[in-house]
């Protein structure tokens, strides 16, 4: 029954494509949404019967391939479902231009379906393929954008993420050299520690870091999701980078972690955390500040994953997807009807329903104890040791601080925009969401160590606010030859392999 | 674009030759070396041949943009449509139509049908990718 789940959205991608050879493109958006929705009609067979897996096609397990579901995969489908069906419906109807519609859907439908297969599957090599389906399909996606830079953007964006994905098959390819298998449980059943192993979860290890946009290897993510339109960028954000961080979780569950490794990856998942907050803080772009914090967010999910702590990290996935889609669909959608996504330019006073749901997902990423954010840290933190403890309780209040700036320019009185009511409606059903869902899972109120919490990220935020850190300008920074595109992949390339090297050479 | 006389009439008459070896490719594929994949490059390369002696522009008119970008969706559609109805049967992708002597062309089951889906999504997409960049290319 699983693999029903990739088919449905797949045969509509391609009986999608196919409508405007005849001539119907006006079917195409009825099309789309069936295929966005009719995945949820296989979900309550999977809850029924979990831990389930499948070998497709009913072979034994060493010539077919395997999908399963289980606990940690339900709950990046879960991710999944949710926030593609709310940016299904944000895009529903009439948000692209007659022209580009049919494309646009065709690839929604294709980014749906690479996802939800990534996140099914228990083979190396199909896992890869899905993965590539969904990576395809969003560089087209951000390459479609209105943006000015946006194809500059898809441009960087396609050569990282190519050049982590033939990484990774080299590892994938020397893990079937050594063991005989692509399937992950013979893989563990026949697995004898190498140095060949070593290299290959090495080169795994390191693609799948620079995919899924971690501190040194970050800089593609932030230009992508800042320049996609704000539907796109919800589901890069929200989604697209989990599966690599599913990819890892996978690695972690089949084979055994060295110490250095774990401690590697620990040390990476906190600097990620903290740089993403500090530029975040620095931004004046709307978007940009949004994009900084998924770099700061993967590093919770990375501390997860790196703590061994598979539950944890997927509960944070899924609790980061709904609240980041909410935060770009809803900032998103004012900065697209003020035509312009300088924060000093932006406000939320002329809709309120907005507004209720920017707080809402707001108070959310801060971790702030009804919602899911806390549930989220809660699972994280079980693992964590000393004062690693007080670093992410530090890293809630740096996200808050951000936070705080972003509503205080949102909340200044502005010039009105006209906003349709369907726009609105969908962030603050997803701010609810995170509220209803934090609820049910985590119903512990922590009011204390809340409330001073937020105290001192306003403290904090007034006072950077009057020291002027906020009229620091982050484009001093950025060194002038970065002007050529070639010029600043070369040099984020050079970044790259030294990264890698530097791996390998410890890790052997 | 149009090259000399011998390379259109050599390729005119190499062109139906490798269609046919397409589709020996395509049905014979799970007896014999080849299959889906196979097939539908060499398909497509009996359409590219045509577009690099005469030109785009004269191959279009025979083989219409509409028609490859229907046998591009349609091929990928019935190859998932083919895994689905398997659902009825037992799983995903499972063969149903098993029957026939050993090493006989009906023992494939649906192989041969996925080979056949597979060789004219290759085989037209290829073509497509090619129409699409020429027309970017001999836009004026």
């Amino acid at each position: 029954m699983i693999p029903l789940i990739v088919a449905f959205p797949l045969i509509m991608a391609f009986l999608t494509s196919i409508l405007p050879a005849l001539r119907r493109e006006k079917f195409s958006k009825y099309l789309f949404l069936i295929g966005m929705l009719s995945s949820w009609i296989i979900l309550p067979q999977i809850i029924e019967n979990l831990p389930f897996n499948e070998i497709v096609g009913n072979w034994n397990r060493i010539s077919g391939i395997e999908v399963a579901a289980d606990n940690y995969n339900l709950l990046f489908i879960m991710a999944e479902l949710i926030l593609s069906a709310f940016v299904a419906l944000y895009v529903y109807g009439n948000y692209y231009p007659k022209k580009i519609e049919n494309k646009a859907y065709v690839l929604l439908l294709l980014l749906h379906a690479g996802l939800l297969g990534a996140f099914i599957s228990r083979d190396l090599f199909n896992y890869y393929i899905y993965m590539e389906i969904a990576s395809v399909a969003s560089f087209a996606l951000v390459g479609i954008s209105k943006e000015k830079g946006a194809r500059r953007a898809a441009f960087k964006y396609a050569i990282f993420s190519l050049l982590a994905s033939y990484i990774f098959i080299l590892g994938i390819g020397i893990i079937y050299l050594k063991t005989g298998y692509l399937n992950l449980a013979l893989i563990k059943e026949n697995l004898r520690m190498s140095r060949e192993i070593n290299v290959a979860l090495t080169l795994a290890f390191t693609s799948l870091l620079l995919k899924s946009g971690i501190f040194p290897l970050h800089f593609w993510l932030p230009d992508a999701h800042s320049k996609a339109d704000a539907p796109i960028s919800a589901l890069l954000s929200g989604l697209v980078v989990k599966a690599p961080a599913y990819g890892m979780i996978l690695l972690t569950l089949t084979f055994p972690i060295g110490i250095f490794v774990q401690r590697t990856l620990l040390t990476l998942a906190f600097l990620s955390m903290f740089f993403g907050i500090a530029m975040a803080i620095l931004q004046k772009n709307s978007e940009r500040l949004l994009a900084y914090h998924t770099v700061s967010q993967m590093g919770y999910v990375l501390l997860g994953i790196a703590l061994l702590n598979p539950l944890g990290a997927a509960y944070y996935a899924l609790a980061h997807a709904l609240f980041k889609g909410g935060l770009f669909l809803s900032v998103g959608t004012i900065a697209e009807h003020y035509n312009t996504r300088d924060l000093e330019k932006l406000s939320y006073r002329s809709s309120k329903l907005l507004a209720i749901a920017i707080i809402l997902l707001s108070l959310a990423i801060g971790g702030i104890s009804p919602f899911i954010g806390a549930f989220g840290k809660s699972k994280i933190s079980e693992g964590l040791y000393g004062f690693l403890k007080y670093l992410l309780y530090l890293g809630g209040i740096g996200t808050l601080v951000s936070f705080t700036k972003l509503n205080y320019y949102l909340s200044k009185r502005k010039e009105k925009a006209e906003i349709p009511r369907k726009k609105t409606i969908i962030p603050l059903l997803l701010g609810t969401l995170t509220l209803v869902g934090g609820i049910y899972l985590y119903p512990h109120l922590n009011i204390l160590k809340d409330l001073s919490s937020i105290a001192m990220a306003f403290i904090l935020f007034y006072l950077l606010k009057n020291l002027g850190v906020f009229e620091i300008s982050t484009e001093a920074f950025i060194p002038e030859q970065f002007s050529s595109l070639g010029k600043e992949i070369n040099a984020y390339m050079f970044l790259f392999t030294a990264l890698l090297l530097l791996f390998l050479l410890n890790f052997l | 674009m149009k090259m000399s006389l011998i390379v259109r009439t050599t390729t005119k008459l190499i062109s139906p030759f490798l269609v046919a070896y397409s589709a020996y490719l395509m049905i014979y594929g799970h007896l014999s070396p080849g299959g889906g994949f196979q097939a539908g490059v060499i398909l497509a390369v009996s359409v590219i041949l045509l577009i690099t002696s005469h030109g785009y522009k004269r191959v279009r008119k025979t083989f219409k943009f509409w028609e490859v970008q229907l046998i591009e969706g349609a091929s990928g559609g019935f190859l998932v449509l083919l895994a689905t109805v398997g659902i009825l049967f037992g799983g995903f992708f499972y063969n149903f139509l098993r029957g026939g002597d050993f090493g006989s062309l009906l023992s494939g089951g649906i192989i041969p049908l996925f080979n056949i889906g597979v060789a004219l999504k290759v085989g037209a997409a290829f073509t497509f990718m090619f129409y699409i960049l020429l027309r970017w290319v001999e836009r004026d």
